[in-house]
């Protein structure tokens, strides 16, 4: 009795599994077929590989742009809201600051609100307001890694929070005591305890920004395009090129699953916002 | 300890990045949503016209529909979600041989971006392409196509969301289930209780909890919905999946009436805050009173 | 933004922050039960009082303005409603 459940949970997981990875292999099939083969009778089983799909975005220049752009966008603002998010946990958790907690509350807001809500106004302050002679902020790279920051600096301020109050006060009291500096206790003594919290922040920030795709595809227009922007420019009334579609998710896909395997146990507390411990 | 004055000096920058991008933007889109502007029309200045942009939305059919097939979106997703997550975390608690493993595949589609699941679902689902499609038609004979038929092109989106979220319900309830007691699931065993009535009397209540947590944070995600709807339907057939963040994204944003989107922008936050302020206040709250 | 909704979320921490602000100011923070269902600080009611307002002002909007009732009516009932509602609520 009790072994046969053990093997109908088995079976019944293994077809939950399924049901979650078939998607993502179906996606892997269209993106090594040729085009002419899609129409056909779908078939399950791959049983010979077109890599033709691969090579074509690879030897894509605007396509390899975008790339850039998403790993600069991506990376620079993982790093930038990282950085800033760590200094600014400091602050509130080593200063008795006026109106600190309401501070930290208000920062966290900034993330509840839909990004759709504030396309339009970020669009028309890019444009008309935050510009500098002729630079505009719109459809650059420092552009998206400010924007981004709308939604990924609370993020990391609430993820670093219990990581800095954890490390103990005494700490870099004593080495003021000794007269060091406050640059030097930050680098040198807060810092590296910080560190895994720190790395796991990075990463899912990092990831956030990857997978933007709403602010990104409104507020660049070709210099500072993203990977996933480009994806949607693959779908278009007159015809979808699937293959290409599919080979461009795939793209998009591997840092994400790269990653995955990296902060897997983090990816709840991350996408729930540490409201749930996961 | 130190002057207050570096810590402030090590906050400024975030504040300010927060101001620029968020307190701002929000005051400006406020102030835009009482004037009239489009900077293409005959006039182009920025006009004050009072509750002009808020007495047209009222009336804009289109918004009201959009609200209306978003407030169903939201109600089936979150729900299925909800259930169907909490049936899996309990399949999750008992030992079985790979649990570990099938508990990452699980966690797989949470990583992934939007507009990939969005795309994957595209393909999955377009007609000739799409396997389930082709599936559907050949062992049933019907006929799904997500291009014509809004009642399919719904059923997916929901679908696709349930696929792409309930993978989070189900981790926080594991969670939530981890950290139940035995003691009292075992006296009610000796007092003979069945079932049912140990999971609305026992269960329940205790992980009511991260329950509300959970369906709070799907409710406010599900609201704001734009990527992956918009890759695979579009918004269509018709206004059938025009979703609020897609109506602003393909609708508003680019019908250069700035002052008009402002309106619906404000009014999408605004129904944002209430729905998630309601169900604070309506569930979590009364029971923070008690406890 | 939407200064409440991280007390929505967290709502351990907010506890734990209500009662250090009760502590410290406990006049113009003090959680207080008034009419409305739910226990209250004076900015939780100005929130709800705007709610309302906006609320009563679209609804006049879209179904007594065209009636021929003027929106300044509504405006006058949303700051009476406000009022009473930071006071006793």
């Amino acid at each position: 009795m009790k072994r046969q459940r053990t093997w109908l949970y088995l079976l019944f997981w293994i077809a939950i599994s399924f049901l979650t990875l078939f998607p993502i292999y179906w996606l892997f099939v269209i993106s090594v077929k040729p085009a002419v083969e899609l129409f056909s009778t779908p078939e399950i089983i791959l049983t010979k590989f077109y890599w033709q799909n691969y090579i074509d975005v690879i030897n894509d220049e605007t396509l390899r742009g975008y790339m850039v752009n998403s790993l600069i966008i991506s990376t620079g603002n993982a790093v930038l809201v990282t950085v800033l998010g760590f200094l600014a946990c400091y602050a509130l958790s080593r200063f008795n600051l006026g109106g600190k907690e309401s501070i930290f509350f208000w920062t966290i807001t900034n993330r509840m609100a839909p990004p759709a809500v504030f396309l339009l106004p970020l669009f028309l302050l890019l444009t008309q307001v935050y510009r500098f002679g002729d630079f505009t902020l719109l459809d650059s790279r420092i552009g998206m890694i400010l924007v981004y920051c709308t939604f990924n600096l609370p993020f990391a301020i609430w993820t670093l929070r219990p990581t800095i109050d954890g490390i103990p006060k005494e700490l870099d009291e004593a080495a003021f005591v000794d007269g060091a500096s406050a640059w030097t206790v930050i680098t040198e003594i807060v810092f590296p305890l910080a560190r895994p919290g720190l790395a796991v922040t990075l990463i899912l920030t990092w990831v956030f920004a990857w997978n933007e795709y709403l602010l990104a595809a409104t507020l660049t227009n070709f210099n500072a395009r993203t990977l996933t922007t480009g994806l949607s420019e693959y779908v278009t009334t007159t015809g979808t090129e699937w293959g290409i579609m599919a080979t461009i998710s795939v793209f998009t896909l591997i840092p994400a699953l790269i990653i995955f395997s990296m902060v897997q146990r983090h990816i709840v507390a991350g996408l729930t916002f540490g409201a749930v411990k996961g | 300890m130190q002057s207050n004055r570096l810590g402030w000096i090590l906050l400024a920058p975030t504040l300010v990045i927060l101001f620029f991008f968020g307190v701002v933007p929000f005051f400006y889109v406020l102030w835009l949503s009482f004037h009239q502007w489009n900077p293409f029309a005959v006039d182009p200045n920025i006009i004050y016209n009072g509750a002009d942009n808020f007495r047209a939305l009222v009336f804009d059919q289109g918004f009201l529909s959009s609200l209306g097939v978003t407030i169903a979106f939201v109600f089936f997703a979150v729900l299925s979600e909800v259930i169907l997550g909490y049936f899996l975390a309990q399949a999750f608690m008992k030992e079985f041989p790979g649990k570990a493993i099938f508990r990452t595949v699980h966690t797989l589609p949470l990583i992934m971006a939007p507009i990939i699941v969005g795309s994957i679902w595209k393909l999955m689902t377009t007609p000739s392409i799409g396997i389930i499609p082709t599936v559907l038609d050949d062992w049933f004979g019907y006929d799904l196509n997500i291009g014509t038929s809004a009642l399919a092109a719904f059923t997916v989106t929901v679908i696709m969301d349930i696929w792409h979220w309930t993978p989070l319900v189900t981790l926080t309830l594991i969670a939530a289930l981890a950290s139940l007691p035995a003691d009292p699931f075992e006296q009610a065993q000796i007092d003979g209780a069945n079932k049912r009535q140990i999971f609305w009397h026992i269960t329940l209540p205790m992980i009511a909890p991260a329950l509300l947590a959970t369906v709070f944070i799907r409710l406010m995600d599900a609201l704001r919905t734009v990527d992956e709807v918009l890759m695979l339907t579009g918004g269509g057939p018709g206004s059938a999946t025009r979703y609020l963040g897609v109506h602003i994204f393909k609708e508003v944003f680019p019908k250069t009436n700035y002052g008009y989107g402002s309106a619906v922008s404000i009014i999408v936050l605004y129904l944002t805050i209430v729905a998630c302020w309601l169900l604070y206040a309506a569930l979590i709250a009364p029971r923070n009173k008690k406890a | 933004m939407t200064r409440t909704d991280p007390q929505d979320i967290e709502t351990p921490i907010n506890l734990h922050e209500q009662e250090e602000e009760s502590r410290q100011s406990p006049i113009d923070r003090k959680e207080h039960q008034g009419f409305l269902p739910i226990q209250t600080n004076w900015f939780d009611r100005l929130f709800i009082s705007v709610v309302i307002w906006v609320a009563l002002c679209l609804f006049w909007l879209r179904f007594l303005e065209p009636a021929g009732l003027s929106l300044n009516i509504a405006q006058v009932i949303a700051v009476i409603l406000a009022v009473i509602i930071v006071w006793k609520g």
